[in-house]
């Protein structure tokens, strides 16, 4: 899709400036505070600099998601250790047992936020497109570049280690979350 | 029709919307019946409505937005980036037309550009009778023969160009008859630009 000047700067400022607020809290859940201001401006860079290339019958967000992500690995992962997962794309899917407590309370954002940030980053930026953003199955297996399969268990497992953070935190027990998810993975 | 554990295996499907209109009847159906699952269902929506909460309570600044649209879709109406090209580039076409040598180049190339449009078709000229010798007299230092030899006709049109009036029964009078030296006339024929002359057919003292 060639577009002049002025018609590329105009569908960019219809079809991607309106999703920069969800890109910015993806931003902060990947890299922090300090840095998400950084992430935001070079991911929507190279959107602007490979507008042409974008499909406007598909959903634009999720696209700049895929550019986030892939400016995120490229530029700031690799500044922080974490353990693999060790995950196929065909993984069990474990059923919801246990869930009858009551774990979630009001005023609980504090937990919730640092519960997230102690998931294996591909736990948590699925959940994030998922129950935030709310893409499709379809739509995040295309931003992370996996199957469907490892989408499913993604959000599986990571909703069940989620809960009990949040539940291990809001209990005050103040077990070690790296252990918790070194064990459990 | 789905039981505990069946439900229980799909539940991120569920309440995902992912699952088949179909399934989806049945997720419903039991849930309708079975309290605890639905207790769970619950649970999980309260889980995901809580990871909204906690990561939408931050917004971008305006200051990131400007700086993304200075950035992206503003960048290149930025004075910084072609206004100073093009005053430079204006600044030196200005300073060349007052260079002789640039000027003699640019006025040849002219000249040339006039050449290829010369097809010496007929044309219609006005312009002002003047003696050819004084004019290179006034203009350049000329060592004019007028007072000897006589003044010679010519015509200077308004862009102040001067055009030769080659000779001919009917152009005599223009080149020869000094009384009508400082008069307007117009002239009927053929131009040769690349020769500056003009070929007279008929002409009228206006």
């Amino acid at each position: 899709m060639f577009l002049g000047w002025t018609n590329r700067a105009r569908h960019f400022e219809r079809d991607a400036l309106p999703h920069l607020p969800a890109l910015y809290r993806m931003a902060r859940q990947l890299v922090g505070a300090e840095t998400a201001d950084d992430l935001v401006q070079e991911t929507f860079l190279r959107a602007w600099k490979y507008f042409e290339t974008f499909d406007s019958a598909t959903n634009c967000r999720a696209w700049l998601f895929r550019i986030l992500r892939n400016v995120w690995i490229s530029r700031w992962r690799k500044s922080r250790l974490e353990l693999p997962l060790t995950e196929t794309g065909e993984e069990q899917i474990e059923p919801y047992y246990d869930w009858e407590d009551e774990f979630l309370h009001d005023e609980m954002s504090a937990e919730v936020e640092r519960a997230l940030s102690e998931l294996p980053a591909d736990y948590r930026l699925t959940i994030l497109l998922a129950d935030v953003e709310e893409l499709t199955y379809q739509e995040i297996a295309r931003v992370m570049e996996c199957p469907i399969g490892t989408v499913m268990s993604r959000l599986n497992r990571g909703r069940k280690m989620l809960a009990r953070l949040i539940r291990t935190y809001g209990e005050g027990r103040g077990s070690k979350p790296e252990e918790f998810v070194r064990r459990k993975t | 029709m789905m039981d505990c554990k069946n439900i229980r295996e799909i539940l991120d499907l569920y309440v995902d919307g992912e699952l088949s209109p179909e399934a989806n009847v049945q997720a419903e159906a039991h849930l309708a019946e079975c309290v605890a699952c639905r207790t769970t269902v619950a649970r999980l929506n309260r889980l995901r409505q809580a990871v909204r909460t906690a990561v939408g309570q931050h917004q971008p600044t305006s200051r990131l937005m400007d700086r993304v649209r200075q950035t992206t879709i503003s960048w290149r109406r930025r004075p910084t980036t072609w206004v100073p090209v093009a005053a430079v580039v204006m600044l030196i076409a200005v300073m060349a037309l007052f260079a002789p040598q640039i000027r003699s180049a640019a006025a040849n190339e002219l000249e040339v550009a006039a050449f290829h449009l010369d097809d010496s078709r007929a044309t219609v000229m006005e312009g002002k009778l003047l003696c050819r010798d004084c004019q290179l007299k006034d203009e350049y230092g000329y060592h004019a023969m007028c007072p000897l030899t006589g003044h010679h006709g010519t015509l200077q049109t308004t862009n102040g160009k001067i055009w030769n009036i080659l000779d001919g029964e009917v152009s005599e009078e223009l080149i020869h008859n000094s009384k009508l030296l400082g008069r307007t006339v117009r002239i009927h024929g053929r131009c040769f630009r690349r020769a500056s002359s003009i070929e007279v057919d008929s002409y009228e003292v206006l």
